[in-house]
């Protein structure tokens, strides 16, 4: 893309914030080798659009470009929780995982990736590499150190990219979240509603996950009568397993409870059976408040599983 | 060694059931200045609450919540707290029965001073 294409995303990103110019500035400035910047922009169209699959695309690739591995597999973690099919997402998780030597996971994201695009033949050819270092590998695992497949991935991710800022954007306005139960949607639904009681105002949200982030029960209404409850349980559900990872190192036993705060909430989280069970509420709501509602939001978590058992 | 954190640490390791406070590099993980009793792991501690602490930070910034302050890792036998600036971040290792409350003031004030 040339110079002056970036400069008229730019501006036109400039007058209209909220505009999904970002996503192909982002990848342009990002092909260039602006990665700084790119990142930057991924950031913020992430934080203005967390719903959207193909900012946490971008911002993953950046990541991926500037050798963070860990957001890189985080934000294409979030892309296929938010779009379970993105192609893209797969190959970068393929490519990240056959950098970390775990080519088990890259086999497996390169194969969904292949079944949903079948026609792609470098693809299949990653792949090929992946299976070839596997059947290499035999009995002992060990660490991956050919970067020739990654540069073989990252053409793909860029074509990939390509085609996805060709497609016509639907522009969806999604402003930071801001807690409140006005409107509700789903409210006839018992496991939507399971805490609503406990909440005792109209500024907090509680949701009870599974293991895998998604939610078994609770939810997240925003000001303007969305429900968030699957966003924000995907991002913040990776929380709780950094957690369980530190504390096989730590020697403190298992975890019981993390809490955080934020510029825009106070957020609690404690283990429920093989999820967990996540507290939020609108600052300056008080921090106690919230550990409150966390340990009544557990009981109510506990006696709803064991019903549903 | 004295170092121009010692100050931090040593206000905070003052309370009781605290058992460390370091200064700890966010992006790193490696202590920068640490005030620990003798038998707490101090670089484990570092670097598996720095993580945590960047884990939570993205997380929040992904879901739309903004920075994040202060947090609080509590488990069956202590608690980890930690508070932080861009740069570096303030951990502090504790037992359980810690007054989590009067430690939260006193480490937001302390992190203000970090860069």
């Amino acid at each position: 893309m040339a110079s002056d294409d970036i400069r008229a995303l730019s501006e036109e990103l400039a007058a209209d914030p909220a505009s999904l110019a970002f996503v192909p500035l982002g990848e342009a400035l990002r092909r260039r080798g602006d990665l700084e910047v790119a990142l930057r922009v991924a950031l913020r169209g992430v934080e203005r659009h967390p719903t959207r699959a193909d900012a946490h695309d971008l911002l993953a690739r950046v990541a991926a470009d500037l050798g963070d591995v860990e957001r890189s597999i985080t934000e294409w973690e979030t892309v296929l929780r938010l779009a379970p099919g993105h192609v893209g997402a797969r190959k970068g998780l393929g490519f990240v995982c056959f950098q970390l030597g775990r080519l088990e996971d890259a086999a497996a994201h390169l194969s969904a990736a292949l079944a949903a695009d079948p026609e792609d033949g470098s693809l299949s050819a990653a792949l090929q590499t992946v299976q070839a270092e596997l059947a290499q590998r035999g009995p002992s695992p060990v660490r991956a150190t050919t970067q020739v497949s990654r540069h073989a991935l990252a053409e793909e991710l860029e074509a990939a990219a390509a085609a996805r800022a060709a497609l016509t954007e639907q522009h969806v306005r999604a402003a930071r979240p801001t807690l409140g139960l006005a409107a509700a949607p789903g409210a006839d639904d018992d496991a939507s509603t399971l805490f609503d009681d406990l909440l005792e105002g109209q500024r907090s949200a509680a949701m009870l996950l599974d293991s895998d982030g998604l939610v078994l029960a609770g939810r997240y209404v925003t000001a303007d009568g969305r429900d968030l409850a699957a966003l924000i349980g995907a991002q913040l559900s990776g929380v709780s397993d950094e957690a369980g990872r530190a504390m096989r190192h730590l020697g403190l036993g298992a975890w019981t409870q993390i809490v955080f705060e934020t510029e825009a909430a106070s957020v609690a989280m404690a283990p429920s059976r093989e999820g967990v069970m996540l507290v939020a509420a609108a600052r300056p709501i008080p921090l106690g408040f919230v550990r409150r509602v966390l340990e009544r939001a557990l009981q109510r978590a506990s006696q709803w599983l064991g019903e549903g058992a | 060694m004295s170092t121009a954190f010692a100050p931090l640490t040593e206000s905070l390791i003052r309370h009781r059931g605290v058992l460390g406070a370091m200064v700890v590099g966010l992006d790193d993980g490696l202590i920068v200045h640490s005030t620990l009793q003798i038998g707490v792991n101090g670089n484990a501690f570092a670097a598996l609450t720095a993580s945590l602490y960047r884990k939570a930070r993205r997380s929040s910034n992904a879901a739309g919540f903004g920075a994040t302050g202060f947090l609080e890792l509590a488990a069956e036998q202590g608690r980890v707290c930690t508070a932080g600036g861009k740069e570096l971040v303030l951990v502090v290792v504790c037992e359980s029965r810690v007054n989590v409350g009067l430690l939260r003031v006193e480490l937001l004030r302390a992190a203000e001073q970090l860069p």
